[in-house]
């Protein structure tokens, strides 16, 4: 066991000593690495901010139901009976004719031409109206609902307005699997990127291997210093692909959020995703790993001791 | 412990290196292999390190067949040995420190006990205050014996040594011979091949001569050795 930890820490020691006595090098791989991290993680922060904002636009969907102008009492009491006993209905509410021509004439006091035109009406032209919010966001139900509403006797009209937002929500499902193959080109040039990377390093320490073989290395002590290059060039390329991220996100943000103050909305990109980052520096790992066992078994196989 | 039953050994596209040998060395014993140039020393001490297999017959190294081992199994057959060739092989990129550290590290000894070992080593081939340097500002034979140092560090039970004095003057080459006899007083196997009678002047070795890939005398003394070698010195394939 300590045996097993020596021969891993050796290998550790050794690679990073190699590393710094390559730095600029080293730099540039993991710089290459970085930015191909980057380029899929960004489509996916702007993918997934933007559903978010979608689902939250979704979930405050409204019915609006207008009821017939000729609404009696009634019917408007009828009505509330029966969406009360909805099961898909989360909350709702009356806003009656008068109400609504209340604030609609407190609303247009600052505009002097929309006031006039109201004055000239003389009269309420609006309806009773129920707005309704459904326990579900799912664009279906919603459709389903409003379908059962508009059906009510006494109802005028049912509007829902999620139909740009389910569109919306299609186009994004389209973007999430273009992340996918996009992530997947770039891991199959990391790969070659980085098994390049160590085969070359091989190709330098190839006097030192043969060495190694003839006073008796097994091939894992020989593979294990390169096979943590690899997981290295990973690592390090993933944290400076989050650190670049983090960059972005920050220059970004004050744009959003000056756009989400006239939307009035507290709506920010988030600066900390560790979903992200742990599947960033993990993949990114990982690769490495793979591309540099690639790599160094070939090379084992190509070196012949004489 | 090491043993040698009718082998014989051919390289592809070459007739045959070594034809029907056999022979087996005891623990403890120096041995030299002589010969002319091609006659196929080297490849001798390869089968021994197991570096090559022989193309037929058998080479047993302490009870195991080396032909039959698993390929994982042979780094842990070579530790057995410490090798030394005509050309160090040492590491050029490294100070002699570090050249000597390598067996141990691939032994996975750990630092501390390593460092004693190999400043132990060190001491051996009076090149302690060595350490520090790099090989290349050696002389050659200051760089042979930082190679012997590297081959002993592991504490081998036998010493491969591929004419460790070929490239040396006689001064130098008998510092190293020194070196090689001591290491036998304390009990190592040394095997040694060289075409150069002056190492084994002052004593009675045993020879293994090898003429044309063929064993000529397994036993031969000092006398035989002279007339052996001295004729085929200039021959060469």
């Amino acid at each position: 066991m300590s045996n097993w930890l020596n021969h891993h820490l050796q290998a550790i020691k050794l690679v990073l000593s190699r590393m710094r006595s390559n730095l600029l090098s080293s730099f540039m791989i993991c710089l290459v690495v970085g930015v191909a991290m980057c380029l899929p993680s960004l489509f996916y922060l702007g993918v997934d901010n933007l559903s978010k904002l979608t689902d939250h636009m979704q979930s405050e969907t409204e019915i609006s139901l207008f009821l017939k102008l000729d609404a009696s009492t009634d019917t408007i009491a009828e009505i509330d009976d029966l969406l009360a006993k909805n099961p898909a209905i989360k909350q709702y509410h009356l806003v009656t004719k008068d109400e609504a021509w209340q604030q609609l004439q407190a609303k247009s006091k600052s505009n002097q031409d929309v006031s006039n035109v109201i004055e000239q009406l003389g009269k309420n032209p609006l309806p009773d109206a129920f707005f309704i919010q459904a326990k579900s966001a799912d664009p279906e139900t919603l459709e389903a609902l409003r379908n059962t509403l508009q059906s009510t006797p006494g109802v005028e009209q049912a509007i829902l307005n999620s139909e740009w937002a389910k569109r919306l929500a299609t186009l994004l499902s389209i973007g999430k699997k273009l992340i996918f193959f996009i992530a997947a080109l770039l891991a199959v040039v990391l790969l070659v990127i980085i098994g390049n990377t160590v085969h070359m390093q091989i190709i330098t320490q190839k006097v030192e291997i043969e060495v190694s073989y003839l006073i008796g290395a097994t091939n894992s002590f020989i593979r294990t210093p390169f096979l943590y290059a690899g997981v290295f060039y990973g690592l390090f390329g993933g944290i400076l692909a989050i650190l670049m991220i983090t960059g972005m996100i920050q220059t970004f943000n004050h744009s959003v959020m000056e756009i989400s103050r006239l939307y009035s909305s507290d709506f920010s990109l988030a600066l900390f995703n560790a979903d992200l980052y742990l599947t960033v520096i993990g993949s990114a790992a990982i690769i490495g790993w793979i591309g540099s066992y690639f790599a160094v078994t070939r090379a084992i196989n190509a070196i012949k001791i004489d | 412990m090491i043993q040698f039953d009718h082998v014989t050994k051919r390289y592809p596209g070459s007739d045959e290196v070594l034809k029907d040998i056999s022979f087996s060395i005891d623990a403890g014993e120096f041995v030299f292999i002589t010969g002319h140039s091609g006659a196929g020393k080297s490849t001798l001490l390869k089968l021994i390190a197991a570096t090559e297999r022989p193309t037929s017959g058998t080479v047993l190294i302490a009870n195991q067949n080396v032909s039959k081992l698993k390929p994982s199994a042979i780094p842990f057959l070579r530790r057995r040995f410490g090798l030394i060739f005509q050309d160090h092989k040492l590491l050029y990129d490294r100070n002699c420190f570090e050249n000597v550290i390598l067996p141990l590290r691939i032994n996975g000894v750990s630092e501390q006990e390593a460092a004693k070992r190999v400043r132990a080593a060190l001491d051996k081939v009076g090149l302690l205050n060595k350490e520090k340097a790099m090989p290349i500002t050696l002389s050659g034979g200051e760089q042979q014996r930082l190679a012997i140092a590297r081959a002993v560090v592991s504490r081998p039970s036998i010493l491969l040594a591929d004419e460790p004095t070929g490239n040396l003057d006689s001064s130098y080459a008998a510092d190293i011979m020194a070196i090689f006899y001591a290491f036998n007083q304390v009990g190592v196997t040394v095997i040694m091949s060289t075409h150069d009678a002056l190492g084994m002047s002052a004593n009675q070795n045993r020879v293994l001569h090898l003429n044309h890939g063929k064993l000529t005398d397994g036993s031969l003394n000092q006398t035989g050795l002279e007339q052996n070698t001295l004729p085929s010195e200039t021959f060469s394939s």
